[in-house]
């Protein structure tokens, strides 16, 4: 029995130790000390060990007997041979030491050629997928979407299934980045991009193509009901406001569909024709969704035709100003004046705001075109001023992203000082949902306007929200009730009713109340008995040229409307 | 079971399945025997840079493994790892160090080959253990 177990390499009884037990390894000095003893008692290799002592010591009586034989000769023979001896294992260390370094410096190099192996491979994924998925959101960009898309209308053309696209735009996104800055139309963009993938399954892609433009493929669909059911979803899913940075932002988003086969054959052609679909949904008045129809198409490339011109209109100088007069309906007198744009069109003639405004704000160039009309309506009364005509005061129609752009108010100022008209004859005409979308900033920027006496106004009031209690804060000296309240007032109740209620709150908020779109003379006379104080309209006057409005100026003394 | 596990691969696991108090030692104790026949061999650079590869890739499923043990100082080579070892449960533990013994040899086997690769061990644990193991692996 091993009543020791210091025997082995391993303190553990580990059974791997390895087989260093055998006694006859066993130093005499190390088996003395570390007693190994056996069943019989005694110390296994102790006989062994004994007789190797006797011999041992009967050679040393040797080598003494015979060294005083040895010559001095046989003795530096001898020493020679220990020395060279010693020298070649010196030599041997050595070379053992420089392979030892060599295998060291082979394997090191060896692992450090797999890591930077690695590294490659590492930056071989991570640019795959910065090729193929936008930095922002993380979401597949236009190069997988079109891949996936190949590939699913590959195999939908195989089984004789249907593919669907949804072009997706987010509604003003623009406003955002321009009132609350990047950073937060960022945050905006990625909120936006989670709600979307949580609202869909794993097999659809959701993809941002840039800007505030995103696309889902559903790859395998049974009926266009199905496709219905996801765009309602996904405007439900933009009903919820995302909280960004201390700002509660709702924004709507419009949805183009096309489906394969029937819109299309290929990905590029889908792709389109469900950016056709998302412009229509646009014009539909946003937030909406709009399946792909061929007559889409005519209009698309209208459209496009317009945005192309209209880049160079302004250098061209193909707009211009036409005013309206607008009209006190007890006096007929001139009280006013709106600025309505036109454009030029060199192919096609003469343009209402309706047939490009909305194209100006969806490519941005209803900034360049707001401020030239604000100074082209400024310079033109204080030319009619100078011409000694009849001072009134100019009203122009703001958009929103006119009114919430950086510089808006210094804009107006530097305006009215270049050109050294008094504020109070300039009037800006603002919609309810320009004022209420952010109305606690709104009003620090109306009070400012105020303050270097400029007057306010709310268009189309009616037809938008507006909470009573900012209204009542605003500092506005007009309200503008809009047409279609106007228009329908003879022949529907409500629509009188509404416009009474209006002209009421008006009277009793000590604001002036302009009826717009007065084209008859039964509402005429119902605007006069609902004691409404102003109007403008056809039944007046249409909007006229500078030259012809300097007329109607130049006779106001005399010129009572209806003429 | 996987039949188409290597030798060395079941004999590791072998030797690491001890009882539950005596895992963290043994496992150390395997690791020094083996340091020493893999330094005589690659020096204690190559040992290092082998060891510390290991841990790296052994990490992303044993998070708690450190970057690399310290070295420098041949007395406290496994210390860092004996402390970690022993924050985990037995099994944990077992299975941490099976992998990183796994992977520290299947590194050197690439570079050196499975059969130079299996007389080190032989060296560093004994003949009889890889006889047994081979033996009861051709039993079961």
């Amino acid at each position: 029995m091993n009543t020791n177990d210091n025997g082995g390499s391993s303190g553990t009884g580990n059974p791997a130790s390895p087989d260093k037990d055998s006694a006859s390894e066993i130093p005499v000095e190390s088996s003395s000390d570390g007693a190994v003893v056996n069943d019989e008692g005694t110390v296994p290799g102790a006989q062994e060990d004994a007789e190797r002592l006797h011999k041992d010591a009967a050679d040393l009586d040797h080598i003494a007997v015979n060294a005083g034989q040895l010559n001095e000769e046989k003795v530096n023979s001898l020493e020679q041979e220990i020395c060279m001896g010693e020298k070649a294992y010196h030599g041997l260390n050595k070379q053992m030491i420089m392979l030892q370094e060599a295998n060291a410096n082979l394997v090191i190099a060896t692992i450090e050629a797999h890591k930077l192996a690695e590294k490659v491979e590492k930056a071989k994924l991570q640019l795959n997928h910065l090729a193929h998925h936008d930095t922002l959101t993380g979401l597949p960009n236009r190069i997988l979407l079109q891949d996936r898309l190949s590939q699913a209308i590959e195999l939908a053309g195989r089984q004789g299934r249907q593919v669907a696209l949804m072009f997706m735009d987010l509604d003003r996104f623009k406003y955002i980045n321009d009132s609350l800055g990047h950073a937060v139309g960022d945050q905006l963009l990625k909120s936006i991009a989670k709600r979307l993938t949580a609202s869909m399954r794993s097999s659809d892609t959701v993809c941002r193509l840039g800007g505030d433009e995103f696309v889902l493929l559903l790859p395998n669909i049974e009926h266009a009901a199905d496709v219905r059911l996801c765009a309602q979803k996904i405007l439900a899913a933009f009903t919820e406001s995302h909280k960004i940075d201390g700002h509660d932002i709702h924004i709507g988003v419009s949805i183009g569909i096309s489906i394969y086969p029937d819109d299309g054959q290929d990905e590029e052609i889908l792709i389109r024709n469900a950016d056709i679909a998302m412009y229509y949904a646009k014009e539909k008045g946003r937030n909406n969704y709009q399946f792909f129809r061929p007559e889409m198409n005519i209009r698309a490339v209208q459209r496009q035709t317009i945005e192309a011109s209209l880049r160079y209109a302004l250098v061209r100088q193909e707009f211009m100003l036409y005013y309206q007069p607008k009209i006190n309906l007890n006096s007929g007198k001139i009280v006013g004046v709106e600025a309505l744009i036109r454009w030029q069109h060199p192919q096609q003639g003469l343009l209402l705001p309706d047939q490009f405004i909305s194209i100006a704000e969806d490519c941005g160039l209803i900034l360049p075109i707001g401020r030239w009309v604000l100074r082209e309506a400024c310079h033109q009364v204080q030319a009619w001023r100078k011409r000694g005509l009849p001072p009134v005061t100019m009203a122009i129609n703001t958009s929103a992203l006119e009114f919430l752009a950086t510089g808006f108010l210094e804009n107006i100022q530097t305006i009215l000082d270049d050109i050294c008209l008094e504020p109070n004859y300039l009037e800006l005409e603002l919609t309810e949902s320009v004022l209420m979308k952010d109305a606690e900033s709104t009003i620090a920027l109306l009070n400012a306007l105020v303050d270097i006496g400029v007057k306010l106004a709310v268009d189309d009031f009616g037809t938008g929200y507006s909470s009573l209690s900012y209204l009542r804060q605003f500092p506005i000296d007009t309200m503008k009730i809009d047409q279609s309240f106007v228009e329908g007032m003879t022949r529907n109740p409500d629509d009188a009713c509404i416009v009474n209620a209006v002209i009421s709150m008006g009277k009793s908020l000590k604001k002036r109340v302009v009826a717009e779109g007065v084209e008859t003379p039964e509402q005429f006379a119902l605007l006069l008995d609902q004691q409404c104080e102003e109007g403008q309209g056809y039944y007046f006057c249409r909007p006229v040229a500078a030259e012809a409005f300097a007329d109607l100026l130049q006779r106001s003394a005399s010129l009572t409307f209806p003429a | 079971m996987n039949t188409n596990e290597l030798p060395r691969h079941k004999l590791i696991k072998s030797l690491m399945a001890q009882e539950a108090e005596a895992i963290v030692d043994n496992a150390i104790d395997l690791w020094e025997r083996l340091a020493i026949q893999v330094t005589a061999i690659i020096g204690k650079n190559g040992f290092t840079s082998l060891y510390e590869r290991s841990v790296f890739l052994v990490q992303p499923t044993f998070p708690w493994l450190a970057p690399g043990p310290q070295l420098s100082k041949s007395d406290h080579r496994f210390e860092e790892l004996k402390t970690y070892l022993e924050g985990q449960n037995p099994a944990q533990a077992h299975e941490a160090n099976s992998q990183l013994m796994i992977t520290f040899t299947d590194i050197l086997a690439s570079l050196i080959g499975e059969q130079l690769m299996i007389r080190i061990l032989r060296a560093a644990w004994g003949d009889s253990v890889w006889d047994n193991s081979v033996e009861v692996s051709k039993n079961a």
